[in-house]
């Protein structure tokens, strides 16, 4: 007996194409930059063989070192910073009834989703020009401060979908057992929280360390991140060691990335 | 009369005033809760009674802190506790769906309480043993709470309110998701366990039958509103309101006129002009026509000619019991109950003019 399909988008016609159009499109490129990561030849274009040479090559680099324990210096403290607010950020939008303001609240929380990123770059190099001249610091700070503001927001929504999954009534019977605020957010509201922080913290990390845009700008001479100094060494000579970096990074943010889907999946159990 | 003492001489635990509570302001407002006042003794098991939405969860989380009422004063052993957080009022609560710590085992959920209050480690253990015993979980004492039945993490629910001792134990129809078998075996342990450790139990529950035979005292309440208070006996015989006597058990709504009064004895005229004694409910009418409620087993079959007559509609063989449906004189139908006797055959046949009778008292002139 055959029934009368609903619409689904799979049966229309030419959809394989599409589809298969923006695979090829998605991935191929990515899909090129890692096979040439292991080009035994000086070429981006040309493959000449395989070998690990380029990321040997690019291990040994200091520069790349450098820039490489700066970017995991920032993606750690913009981490933290970003997961701590937006534990608080999160319990203040959902443990508290709704007040005046609390959708402008929301919105302001996330605004650093919805302005467009150069414009908040800008804003940064400007302020932070200011504040140089007037104290005449030029470290690491600029950088932690400003990676730490644009990854609340993804720090926010896992732990914020997380809170408004959880059971009122579990932290409700831990005050009606004695148990003070304090007492109740560590001993109930933080260990179901968990997944949700842990998927935070991954995601602001991963944002943080892929950032080429507002480190730019913001960052003093002579700092480098892994996204900055490849973006200074495409204007000069490019080798396959580039392509070997952003392999490294790119496996990394997939690590992350699959990790982040595996926690905001796993079950309160 | 000493602080705490109620005029009958039995010790008060909570005492409730003039409380409302009003959900939203302005167009969306609902008040759910409107002028409770009432009085629960130490020790008592108090039954909170009353059909879905009638503000029983709102009336019990305002005890346990987490409803602020609007209005009125509510005090435990004569503290005011309404200006205290959840936290350092004197109750504990079982929880409707149990709301068990998922991330800790039967016992450490069980020991939260003490562990909250900051009691030494060697106390908690034994007072955590002393209450799996109670409840029969020492076996499970170590599984996770998502690995034992429901009618176990009942049980376990009822322990961790239970472990610190509260002056008052409120229970939010902790019964209502067990299967039938489970929920009769769960009401005798409750109501063991509340005569054991002499806890004053506030009970919630919509189940009349329940109420009946669980409870000391029963509060019936309908749309966020106490309508009476009394014994389970007191209330099921003597019905104030007609919402109440509908509510628990079946009943005949019969109109009558009240010819005098004197005490709480009021003389009523039934429709058929016979005269008949009923209890009258305190505050009601005084004169005037009234409706009076009859229970189907107080009243009996006769030959015409008794206290109201009518047709014999329908004859309902229930096994234990016969329901006997008779027409009255006024068109309205009148249910007689009559217990079943061994192989006694039946002297009644449907169509037959047939009188009702009921002794005096067993009226019961209602409110409104
Ligand atoms: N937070 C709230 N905001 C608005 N209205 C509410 C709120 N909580 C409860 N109510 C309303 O108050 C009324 C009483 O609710 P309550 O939960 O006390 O009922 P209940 O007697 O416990 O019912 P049930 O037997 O179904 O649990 C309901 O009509 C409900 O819709
Ligand atoms: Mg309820």
């Amino acid at each position: 007996m055959t029934k009368p399909r609903a619409f689904d988008v799979r049966r229309q016609s030419g959809f394989a194409f599409v589809a298969l159009c923006c695979f090829v499109l998605l991935y191929l490129p990515i899909i090129l930059l890692v096979v040439f990561s292991f080009n035994a030849g000086q070429s981006i274009a040309i493959w000449e063989g395989f070998s690990w040479r380029w990321y040997v090559s690019a291990w040994q680099n200091e520069k790349v070192q450098d820039a490489t324990v700066l970017s995991l210096i920032i993606a750690t403290c913009a981490s933290l910073v970003a997961t701590s607010v937006a534990v608080m950020a999160a319990l203040a939008t959902t443990r508290t009834g709704t007040f005046r303001g609390s959708a402008l609240v929301f919105g302001m929380i996330n605004q650093p989703l919805m302005i467009p990123e150069i414009v908040t770059a800008v804003a940064l190099l400007i302020f932070f020009a200011m504040v140089k001249v007037a104290t005449g610091y030029t470290g690491l700070w600029y950088l932690i401060i400003a990676h730490s503001a644009f990854c609340i927001p993804f720090a926010y929504m896992p732990i914020r979908a997380r809170l408004q999954g959880m059971d009122l009534s579990l932290e409700q019977a831990a005050a009606d057992l004695y148990g003070t605020p304090w007492r109740v957010f560590r001993m109930v509201t933080l260990p179901q929280l968990w997944p949700g922080v842990l998927a935070g913290a991954m995601l602001a990390f991963v944002i943080s360390l892929d950032n080429v845009i507002i480190t730019e700008f913001a960052k003093s001479a002579g700092q480098d991140t892994l996204p900055t100094y490849m973006l200074g060494q495409l204007r000069r000579v490019v080798t396959p060691e580039i392509n070997a970096i952003s392999t490294v990074l790119l496996a990394i943010s997939v690590a992350l990335v699959v990790a982040f889907y595996l926690l905001s999946k796993s079950k309160k159990q | 009369m000493p602080r705490g003492e109620s005029s009958d001489g039995a010790r008060r635990m909570i005492n409730i005033v003039a409380l409302s509570k009003t959900f939203g302001s302005g167009a969306t407002a609902f008040t759910a809760l409107t002028d409770i006042n009432i009085t629960i003794r130490e020790n008592e098991f108090f039954t909170l009674l009353g059909p879905s939405g009638c503000g029983k969860t709102t009336l019990l989380r305002s005890i346990a802190g987490f409803v602020d009422p609007s209005s009125g004063s509510l005090t435990i052993h004569g503290d005011d506790i309404l200006s205290k957080p959840p936290y350092a009022r004197p109750v504990n609560t079982v929880f409707q769906n149990y709301a068990l710590f998922p991330h800790m085992t039967v016992a450490e959920n069980i020991g939260f309480g003490l562990e909250m209050l900051d009691r030494p480690k060697s106390e908690i253990r034994s007072v955590v043993g002393e209450m799996l015993e109670l409840v029969q979980m020492t076996e499970m004492a170590d599984r996770m709470t998502s690995q034992i039945s429901g009618g176990q993490q009942q049980r376990v629910a009822l322990a961790r309110a239970l472990a610190p001792k509260p002056e008052v134990l409120l229970l939010d129809e902790p019964l209502s998701a067990l299967d039938f078998k489970l929920r009769k075996e769960m009401q005798i342990e409750l109501k063991r366990l509340q005569s054991e450790t002499g806890i004053t139990f506030v009970f919630v529950t919509h189940d009349q039958e329940e109420a009946l035979t669980m409870s000391d005292r029963i509060a019936v309440m309908n749309k966020g509103r106490i309508l009476q208070v009394g014994g389970p006996k007191d209330i099921y015989d003597h019905p104030a309101e007609r919402f109440v006597a509908d509510f628990i058990g079946d009943t005949n709504f019969v109109t009558a006129e009240i010819q005098s009064l004197e005490g709480d004895t009021a003389l009523v005229r039934l429709p058929s002009g016979r005269q008949i004694a009923a209890r009258s409910a305190p505050d009601g009418a005084v004169s005037g026509p009234v409706t009076i409620a009859v229970r189907p087993e107080h009243a009996t079959l006769e030959a015409q000619g008794a206290l109201l007559d009518g047709l014999l509609k329908n004859i309902v063989y229930f096994g234990t019991d016969t329901h006997y449906h008779v027409m009255t004189q006024d068109g309205s139908t009148f249910v007689i109950r009559r217990q079943n006797q061994p192989d006694a055959a039946e002297d009644h046949k449907v169509g037959e003019q047939v009188g009702i009778s009921f002794n005096p008292g067993v009226a019961q002139v209602l409110r409104d």
